[in-house]
Order: structure tokens, then sequence, then C-alpha cells
């Protein structure tokens, strides 16, 4: 059983806009301007509860991890995801509030910082083993496995500068895959190497998070959230957004970005102002997704060019699924008012998160001539799911096997 | 740069309050414990949080300890970096750790060789050893300082990414200094007998003034390369006390050389006692427990008090700027 937790309790992280004063020189007028009295900060109101120039990068964020869980964290850029993990390791200090790990920490976080260029391998194996907190005795015993992980040993004797930066960072990966930790935090650090290290990467990173200890996985991959971890929090602007398993974690996020999207009126005849699932919700791998748009017909008339499409991506890609217009289906629009069409898809795909995006579409300028609402829909399916397309099968047995060798 | 003014929150979650009472954090503690509802709180073991201090000098300096036992093979694999790259694709290699107090040394003796010439003086082989004895002492100070002072500011992508005590990287600068001067040391160990010194007792004195030279220099260093964080021009400060420091110690003349009485002002820069202690006990073979009084002049050269003052000042200042260092070692990261 391991000893390792994560607990991060009600934690406030202020930083400050703009430069601080980074010089003497700067300072001892600004000292002089606070202390009599003149110093700007001084007359301006306080914004958002704090002085100008400062704000909350992470605002009462509380999550806790034990042994056997896996948290990922998502959300957009600033969020505070990086914030988090520097809280957790020890880099930065909370404003308010307390986080603090049991164990010792593993990071597959920037895993060649501490590499010394003119260093040998073999050096930077020792120095970087005990930046990572690795006692001398211990990379002893595990030198020869981080050497053949690596997959570099002919290397071991050159200055590191003479690496490639693939092998600087696969040696860097070896070193913190050898740690043996009580607590694992990861921040996208899977991306190592060529495709057959990254296999390999993948493969001890997963068998590290297998290993009953807490884990804590920030990553702008979303299938690898939702691969790794038992439990997510969706950060957006310093806050916990929303906690729960990663699909909702997911969902949430994706949904974020859909309404940040906001549809853009272009030069279109017509506009779509609604787009809704109808139906079951979710809807399961194979059945009818159903879903109406409504919108309005502007009075200038409809255009044969032009169509009402609707379009499927994958959430965690981004790929483009399918597409599909009421031209191509020969369904005619009304010449000028509003209109609702009601759309079924065979939704022939495996379980996860798809956005399904509303636009119109103009055949002879070949363009999106105006984007409307989008949705995130969420499919379910059995646990059996193998494979990318979902093929409803079906099977049965037409006769027992010994008659059918008879005749 | 004006701050910009922050846009509405799109996340659904409802403004959280402000936070009233700034509750304590763990401590620095590398298995940090986690106190939970039921374990009861050890105040032993949290610290308050940023900006709110009220911890007694003492659990400072125990937790330094603490960190700098827990984390002394990272001292010591950082020091061995140091010292590596220092002689590495380095044309004299080792002979570095010689040439730069060599360099002193020649310096020292140009200049008294020059005023006695002026004077019409001879210049007895004991001076130039005096001279010897006390360029090393300052070769490590200005060395030790000049590396240490950058050391944080140096290892920028360490800081921002890896957390270990930041006490560790001025302290591998001095540590490999003494890993320089040590060689420097055995090097003049050799010489000085050409300069009719022999072994007197007066030399079991040299470890107790080699340790308080080292505590002088980590003070300096510890309290410069924090400065340095927070002020990048610290560093043309320190350049000015390194290049000029050496006409305002007494490396190339005596305490005394300035008449009689004098000695007392010039042994006020604390690092003068150790250097005329280390020449006195050294190479005069003097016992620094007595007061030297030089007959023809009355002049007092040497006094056990200013070697006490200097210890006040060498262990008051590490004690002071350790604690300063590790208060504001939490927000390097946030600063460099």
């Amino acid at each position: 059983m391991s000893i390792g937790h994560v607990e991060f309790a009600g934690v406030w992280k202020k930083f400050r806009y703009g430069e601080v004063h980074n010089r003497l020189r700067d300072f001892i007028p600004a000292l002089a301007a606070r202390a009599t009295g003149l110093s700007r900060s001084a007359v301006r109101p306080p914004q958002d509860g704090l002085p100008e120039g400062e704000f909350w990068a992470l605002r009462n964020v509380s999550f806790e991890v034990s042994a056997g869980e896996a948290l990922g964290i998502i959300g957009p850029n600033g969020a505070g995801k990086s914030t988090v993990l520097k809280l957790l390791t020890r880099i930065f200090r909370p404003t308010f509030g307390k986080c603090g790990i049991r164990g010792r920490v593993g990071a597959l976080i920037d895993v060649s910082a501490g590499f010394h260029p003119d260093l040998t391998g073999r050096e930077n194996i020792f120095l970087q083993g005990a930046i990572m907190g690795m006692p001398k005795r211990e990379i002893v015993s595990k030198f020869d496995e981080i050497v053949d992980f690596s997959g570099i040993p002919w290397f071991i004797d050159t200055p590191i500068k003479r690496y490639s930066s693939g092998m600087q960072a696969r040696l860097g990966f070896a070193i913190a895959a050898h740690l043996d930790p009580d607590v694992l935090i990861i921040d996208e650090a899977l991306a190592v190497g060529d495709a057959a290290f990254q296999r390999k990467a993948i493969d001890r990173v997963t068998e590290l998070v297998r290993r009953d200890i807490p884990v804590v996985v920030v990553s702008h991959q979303l299938d690898t959230i939702s691969s790794l971890c038992t439990q997510a929090i969706f950060l957006c602007r310093g806050r916990v957004d929303h906690a729960g398993t990663p699909g909702d974690c997911i969902a949430a996020y994706l949904r974020g970005i859909a309404d940040a999207d906001a549809p853009v009126v272009g030069e279109a005849a017509a506009r779509i102002n609604s787009l809704v699932q109808l139906g079951d919700v979710p809807v399961r791998s194979g059945e009818a997704l159903l879903l109406e748009l409504r919108g309005v017909v502007r009075e200038e008339g409809w255009p044969a060019t032009e169509s009402i499409a609707l379009r499927v991506r994958s959430a965690l890609t981004g790929e483009v699924l399918f597409e599909t217009s009421t031209l191509r289906l020969g369904v005619a629009l009304p010449e000028s008012g509003p209109f609702a069409v009601e759309a079924e898809l065979q939704i022939n795909v495996p379980p996860g998160m798809y956005t399904l995006e509303s636009f119109v579409w103009d055949r002879m300028m070949e363009r999106e001539s105006f984007s409307g609402p989008r949705i995130s829909v969420e499919v379910q399916g059995g646990k059996d799911f193998i494979g990318t397309v979902q093929m409803n099968p079906r099977m049965r047995l037409t006769a027992d096997a010994p008659a059918a060798r008879e005749s | 740069m004006a701050a910009p003014s922050i846009p509405p929150y799109i996340c659904s979650s409802p403004p959280a309050a402000q936070p009233h009472i700034p509750s304590p954090m763990p401590e620095r503690d590398p298995i940090v414990p986690i106190v939970s509802a039921a374990a009861p709180e050890h105040d032993s073991n949290v610290l308050a949080a940023a900006g709110n201090h009220r911890l007694s000098v003492f659990a400072d300096l125990r937790e330094i300890a603490h960190d700098m036992l827990h984390f002394r093979e990272l001292l010591i694999q950082i020091t061995l970096r140091d010292i590596r790259i220092r002689y590495k694709q380095a044309l004299m290699g080792i002979g570095w750790a010689v040439l730069t107090p060599l360099v002193v040394v020649l310096s020292g003796w140009v200049l008294r060789l020059a005023f006695a010439r002026m004077s019409g003086e001879m210049v007895a082989d004991q001076v130039l050893a005096e001279i010897a004895v006390k360029s090393l002492g300052w070769a490590f100070f200005v060395g030790a300082l000049s590396f240490g002072t950058a050391s944080i500011t140096a290892n920028l992508p360490l800081i921002t990414k890896v957390y270990f005590p930041r006490e560790i990287l001025p302290l591998a600068a001095v540590l490999t200094q003494v890993v320089d001067v040590s060689i420097a040391t055995i090097a003049l160990g050799i010489a000085l007998p050409f300069f009719g010194v022999g072994i007197s007792a007066g030399l079991l004195w040299s470890p107790l003034l080699a340790l308080l030279l080292v505590v002088l220099t980590t003070a300096a260093t510890l309290l410069l390369s924090c400065l340095n964080v927070f002020f990048r021009d610290a560093k043309h400060l320190v350049q000015i006390l390194l290049s000029f420091g050496i006409f305002f110690t007494p490396v190339f003349y005596a305490a005394d050389a300035f008449g009689p009485g004098t000695a007392r002002f010039v042994m006020l820069n604390p690092l003068a006692p150790v250097l005329e202690g280390m020449r006195l006990a050294v190479v005069v073979g003097h016992n620094l427990l007595v007061p030297l009084v030089i007959p023809s002049t009355g002049a007092v050269a040497w006094s056990p008090l200013y070697l006490a003052y200097s210890a006040i000042v060498g262990v008051g200042g590490l004690v002071a700027s350790a604690v300063i260092f590790h208060r504001a070692e939490f927000v390097f990261a946030e600063y460099v």
C-alpha cells in the first residue's frame, strides 16, 4: 500500500501583472515615492478586491488524490494548471490555503531541466538524479537500467551538448521514469523522442500509474486524460469549474469552448438560431441521434446554392467525421421566414464526446457563409466496443455444428 | 505596463468569496505532512503562509540544517558539476585553481617592490610570503562571491522547474572555491619554505582562521545571491566590491601600515583580522591570543579582540543572511 497522498485545500495564489522592480536603480525611487505617498498604486482603486497589478491565478482550488487514484487537470491556457503543478512540486507557495504531498514525488515535468550541456551523459544522470531526489546508491543500482531504457548506451560518455534534442529528452525521461515515486505528477511529458520511444514512454507511464499510487496528470491531450485518469477537474480562470469523472470534465471543457465560439453572422441568406438534441440524451452508439435546427430565411429569398449543413467532429481530436446538408439530402427550405429542420444521424461512432456544428454552406463560393450554434454530444456504448466504427453487429446461430457437417 | 482589466468570467461556477484568514501551509519538509481534519496539528511542522512569518530564527535555522542534511547529495552533485564544467574544455585545466591566486600574489609583489624602491627600503622574503598568504585568502573571497552572486540567476531553468532548497546553489559556489583554494594552498605550502617560512605552532591557528573566512564568505554570498534575484544590478555592486575591495583590505599592506593607532580602523573590515591573523600565525609564528605591539612605533598590530570581532560579525552575519535567504527563497521562482 502506497503512503503517497496529495492534498490541495482552499488554495489561493496571487501573481502580479507587469514588471516588478528589477533594479536597485528603480527600486529606490519607487520606495521614496511610496514613502512620500506619491505612489500610483495608492491612488488607483483596487480591482477585484486586489491592489492594481495583482490577480488571482488560483481561487479556492481544492482536491485530494489518494493511492490508486489518477486526477486529470484540464482547462484552457492560463487556467492555472501550471500554477497547480508548481504549487504541488513546492516551487511556489500558496498565498492562502494549504497544499501538500506525502511521499516521494516523481515529476515527469521538463525531465531534462537540470542537464548541463558540458557534462557527459553519465555525469548528467547523477546530477539529474540528485536534482530529482534520488540517493546516489539508488542511481548507481539503476544506472544500467536507465541507460538501457534511454537506448543510447554508446553515447553515455559523450557530453550531452553533442546529443540530438531527442536523445537528451530520452535520457531525461529515462531518469525520471526510474524514480520509483510515491506520488506521480505528469505534465505533457509523454511526447518524447520518436514513435518507438513514445510507445515505450507511454507504456512506462501507464505501468507507473497502475502502481496504486496517487497520480496527477496535466494535459491538453484529452484522450490521454480520459484513458489514464479515474477523476478530473476542469480549471477555468483559476477556479475549479467542474469536478468529477474525466468524461464529465472533458464535456464541460468542450462545452466551454463551443460557448466561447459565438455564432458568426455572415453574408448568408439564412441564419441558424438554435441547434438542440432531441430524443435520448445521451444517445447510445449505433442508434439514431435526433437534432432540431431552427432559423430564419431572410427576405432576399433563398438562393439555390446555399444550404443548411451539419458537421460532426470528434471532440478529442477535432477531426471531422461527417458532414451533410439540406441540399445534399434534397430538402427544400421556405423562400423566407422562420424554419425548423429535424435531422436524424445514425451515430455509428465509438462512445465518447462529439461536437456538432451547424452552418450555412455556400456551394457556389465554397465557403461557410454563416456559422451557427455548436453543441457537444455524448455518445454512450457498451464496454466491449473495440475499434473506431459502430457496425451494429448481430450474430445468430443458424444450425448446430454437427448437423451442418452431416448435410 | 498597465495592468489589463480583468474580463468577465465565462465559467459557470459562481465567484468564490475572498479568503478571510490565511491558513497555515505544511512545512517544507521533503516528506510534507498533510494536516487532515482528524490528525492533530503539530505546530512545529506547520509553516505560516507567504508573507506571514511567525517563526523564530531558531526554527528557520533548524529547517535550513535539516534541508542541507537531506539534500547533501544534491549539494555534492552541484558542486561536482561546477568543478567539472570549470575544468572541462579548458586550456589550463586544474591550473586555473593556482593561476588566479598567483596573479593576486604577483600584483601584490609588484606593488610592494615598487613602493620599496621609491622609499629606498629592502623587501624581505618574509614580506613576500606574507603577501602570498593573504592573497590566497582574498582570492578565495573574490572567487566565491563572484560565482556565488550569480548562482541563483544562472540556474534559472532549475529554479523555475524543480524544487530543492535554493541555499544549495550559493553554497555549492563557495564549496567549489574551497576545492580550488585547497589546490592553491598545497602549491603555497610547497613554495613557503623557499621564503624562509618554517613550520611553527602558529599553523595550528590556520584551520580556525580558514573556517572563519569560509563563514564570512558564505554570509556575504548568501546575502548577495539573494539580493541579485530581486535586483539584477546587485552584481554590478559586487563587481565594484571585488575590484576595489582589495585597497580597503590589508592584503598587500599590513593593518598597522598607516601608523600607530590606525590598525583598529583597518580592522573594522571583518576580513582584515582573518587575513592579518593568517599572516601573523603562519608566517610570523605569533600566538594570536597575545596582542602584538610593534616596539619601534608602539602601534598595536594585533589584538585577540580583533579576531573576536570578526568571529561575531561572521557568525552573526551568517545567521542573518541565512535567515533572510531562507525567508525569501520561496518567491525566487516568481521573481527570477
